[in-house]
């Protein structure tokens, strides 16, 4: 048989090309008739609709108090699509006693029934797009329709239904979801995941320690990314077990979560944690340690200050900004670490919380510094740069690290 | 003679299907991909994105030089995205202007000491200011660096957060443009380490604030016949390409990219001409070149709008900068080519590059001459010509009538009647003679760096003031 360029060649170039022309200009015509014919339904269909929407939203009240019965406009595929969207695009601005309303609407009238039952029963994009007006619902009816779509074969409904659980934000969703994560590990994008279990784990974070002990891999990490998301102080010594843990992104979790510690070994745990090996696990200690705001934080925030990572300097810099009756003695021991790059981090906070006017008057004041060290904080202060540091560049290209000031 | 005339015209033809079947490819690809995006982002409800505390940070890097025009508008209307947490970092480029003024009377800025740590290459910085009125909004102030990639870089050195959006001051982003750039990387955090954003023309269209009002076509020829190039370059190209992992370019007007790989190959190239293409290569390489498993993607629907040439001149000088820009990035990355390592981009992107965009106004002149000359000799079969030229006509139209429908069946931003009807109406005038004076402008640009003339410069644009009225 010969090949498709053999016989290509012996239809030869201008039979070939002639025939190419034809097809090339059908193909014209059907896109530009696809084009006009197109727009020109689009411009009747919604028309209709636009007349439909208004008709419908001047006797909104009685549609949704049942004035109107429900089957005049249920039976009606039209009617009821505008009818649902109407209802759900509302559901996202409604304050509690609103949403209370639709949501008993949805109820009454049938339409959330009909949703959980295609939810249950279509296939591909139709049941997607089920499991999707579901989720909108927050609706807990929904939640076993929406755990099924969890075991649908296409990610995009799987996402979806993911998408729908978290948002009825409910502890029945959160186990739901982790049963079937026990059941058929990580499928699904981690992000997605993390943001469904931090809506529905937040009333009871408890629900995810059995989890991330069993669970293994990537998926112990997106847990436990959840659980310092969601930790509470009731969590306290359950965290601890995760301090010395060999996963990174679990040590990282519980140096989050022990910012919402209030008991007293937070703070040690937390000096331990911010000495980690691992960047972001000294980062997420460091963010702790700042919210903890406690005075014994200080020098693990000044060892932070002077830490190889850029995100670790910048944080803890804020952090000893935010701890502000201590500003004078702070600034005395950032200038006293003679590092540069964390005096550079601490102004920086500093500016952005335009707190460096009242540092120079607390300095001012102060009198436990004596006068010829706080004329040097003050030309270090004003300056910007440590005395004995070179006025000139870091790495060339920039007159001071610290700009212009 | 005449049997060289003939070898030389057959294979102008077989080039010529092999092209145009690629873009055929792409657009069934991108119809099917856009159609596969549509139906993905109705289970997304971008508000969510934005509520959800696991949505990154970005800083949006705008680079600005002599926009004093401008640049209140461009930077509130920045400033004005929807997205949780943003940082704006604008770039004064050296501006000869009053640009810097500008900016400190409207945003009410004050020096401050915010950590700027040079890791990648720029002119020295004169200053860093931070906005009282608006604390997100952070302006460096620079040594004028020659090249926009340069100012990209001194706003890279101030970003601090895991992501940056590179835009252009006098662009005009929709304001959910970043959450819908962020649900590939939400998606996927681990893989997805940049992403492209769509471009579309600004010219004609009504704006009032920094707020595109109503999306019209321009009045200019040249300028509608942009608007189906910018179409069939996004919708259909970087949209095929970016499905096999294979996108190498995403526009300097808007692209986002994580922090640390852009760091970590060093910023931005000052000296390339087009910076964009050749940050999108190097990351490429960079990451081939470690086996990682990455993807760059393309997202159809977050859109910033642009001002494109009005006038053949600057058109001209564009087109040659990008063909010159096309060649600077081609040739350092010769030794891609071909190379297991490298993969599809080595085996399949760059060829492609080489040879039906780098090549083809090459290609195309030389066409026109042998045809020329088989004409003159008598060797030409003047049937087959005409039908040649009847095919290449109905296929290109075919292509950029392609790129319309997307447009219509997609995003639809072109509501008017009129306005579709020029649109196709142009899909067939734009052959001729503009695709001929587009040739020389671009083998102008590929002569013009032969000769040693690769210096990046900026192009006159009339401003965001100016696109207000129509």
């Amino acid at each position: 048989m010969a090949s498709i360029f053999e016989k290509l060649w012996r239809l030869g170039p201008a039979a070939f090309v002639l025939k190419a022309i034809f097809a090339a200009v059908v193909a014209n015509g059907l896109l530009l008739a696809f084009i006009l014919l197109r727009r020109a339904y689009r411009k009747w269909y919604f028309a209709k609709r636009d007349v439909r929407v208004f008709e419908l939203r001047k006797s909104w009240d009685a549609l949704i108090s049942g004035e109107i019965p429900f089957e005049t406009w249920r039976r009606k595929a039209f009617d009821r699509g505008i009818v649902e969207t109407i209802v759900l695009d509302a559901f996202e601005a409604a304050g509690p006693e609103e949403s209370a309303r639709l949501l008993k609407f949805l109820r009454t009238s049938g339409l959330i029934e009909k949703r959980i039952f295609e939810a249950r029963q279509l296939k591909g994009w139709r049941r997607m797009r089920a499991l999707v007006a579901l989720g909108r619902t927050r609706a807990p009816e929904g939640i076993p329709a929406l755990a099924e779509g969890l075991r649908d074969p296409a990610l995009e409904t799987r996402l979806a239904a993911l998408r729908g659980l978290g948002r009825t934000a409910s502890p029945q969703a959160a186990e739901e979801i982790l049963a079937w994560l026990g059941e058929r590990g990580l499928t699904v994008p981690p992000l997605p995941l993390q943001s469904a279990l931090v809506q529905c784990c937040v009333e009871r974070p408890q629900l995810l320690i059995p989890h991330v002990q069993n669970a293994t891999g990537h998926l112990r990490e997106v847990l436990g990314r959840v659980l310092g998301d969601v930790a509470t102080p009731s969590l306290g010594s359950d965290l601890l077990q995760f301090v010395g843990d060999d996963l990174d992104e679990l040590r990282a979790a519980a140096a989050r979560a022990m910012s919402q510690s209030t008991s007293g070994f937070a703070q040690d745990v937390l000096n331990e944690l911010a000495r980690d090996p691992v960047w972001f696990v000294r980062l997420r200690a460091i963010v702790s340690l700042g919210k903890l705001s406690q005075r014994r934080a200080i020098p693990a925030l000044l060892r932070g200050l002077t830490d190889s990572n850029r995100l670790v300097r910048l944080r803890a810099a804020e952090a000893l900004v935010g701890l502000k009756t201590e500003m004078v003695p702070i600034f005395e021991q950032v200038v006293a670490a003679q590092d540069r790059y964390g005096l550079h981090a601490y102004l920086a906070a500093l500016e952005n919380a335009d707190l460096r006017v009242q540092l120079e008057i607390e300095l001012q004041a102060s009198t436990r510094v004596n006068e010829e060290d706080k004329k040097r904080l003050q030309n270090v202060l004003q300056a910007g740069s440590l005395l004995a540091e070179e006025p000139a560049t870091v790495g060339g290209n920039i007159k001071s690290p610290a700009g212009q000031g | 003679m005449i049997r060289f005339l003939d070898i030389s015209n057959h294979t102008l033809f077989w080039y010529y299907l092999a092209s145009n079947l690629a873009y055929l490819t792409m657009l069934i690809v991108a119809i099917k991909t856009s159609a596969a995006h549509q139906r993905r982002l109705e289970s997304y409800r971008l508000r969510w994105i934005g509520q959800t505390p696991l949505t990154p940070p970005i800083t949006i890097i705008a680079p600005a030089h002599n926009e004093e025009s401008s640049i209140r508008v461009a930077v509130r209307n920045l400033l004005e995205n929807h997205y949780p947490q943003l940082e704006v970092v604008v770039v004064n480029d050296g501006s000869e202007d009053r640009t810097l003024q500008a900016l400190t009377e409207e945003f009410r800025l004050r020096p401050v000491r915010a950590v700027y740590v040079p890791e990648a290459k720029s002119a020295l910085v004169r200053g860093l200011y931070r906005s009282d009125v608006d604390a997100r909004l952070v302006v460096v102030d620079k040594e004028p660096g020659g090249s926009k990639a340069d100012a990209v870089n001194a706003g890279l050195n101030a970003a601090t957060s895991p992501y940056v959006c590179v835009v252009d001051a006098d662009s005009i982003l929709e304001h959910d443009a970043l959450l819908r750039i962020m649900v590939p990387v939400l998606e996927d955090p681990k893989r997805v380490v940049a992403v492209g954003g769509i471009i579309r023309v600004l010219n004609g269209s009504e704006i009032a604030e920094g707020r595109m009002k109503r999306v019209r076509l321009p009045r200019k020829s040249i300028e509608v016949i942009q608007v189906i190039e910018y179409l069939r370059a996004f919708l259909i190209g970087r949209e095929a390409w970016a499905q096999g992992n294979m996108l190498l370019i995403i526009s300097g007007a808007f692209g986002l990219f994580r922090t640390d790989l852009v760091r970590a190959v060093g910023g931005y190239r000052p000296r390339a001409i087009g910076e964009d293409f050749d940050l999108v290569a190097r990351l490429h390489r960079h990451l081939l070149e470690q086996g990682a498993d990455y993807r760059i993607l393309f997202v159809p629907d977050p859109m910033c709008w642009t001002e494109v040439p009005s006038d053949l001149k600057s058109l001209g000088r564009q087109r040659a900068r990008w063909q010159k820009g096309l060649l600077d990035v081609l040739w350092p990355n010769r030794d891609m080519l071909f190379k297991w390592r490298y993969g599809r981009i080595g085996s399949l992107a760059l060829p492609y590059m080489w040879l039906f965009e780098l090549f083809a106004p090459v290609i195309e002149i030389g066409g026109i001459v042998t045809i020329v000359l088989a004409a003159c000799l008598g060797a030409l079969s003047r049937e087959f010509f005409v039908q040649f030229l009847l095919f290449g006509y109905a296929f290109a139209t075919m292509i950029s009538i392609g790129s319309v429908l997307q447009e219509e069946i997609t995003y639809k931003r072109y509501n008017d009647w009129q306005d579709v009807v020029r649109l196709v109406t142009y899909c067939f005038l734009e052959h001729f003679p503009y695709r001929q004076v587009h040739m020389i402008w671009r083998l102008q640009g590929l002569w013009q760096y032969l000769h040693g003339d690769n210096v990046w410069r900026p192009l006159k644009r009339k401003g965001l003031e100016s696109a207000s009225v129509r």
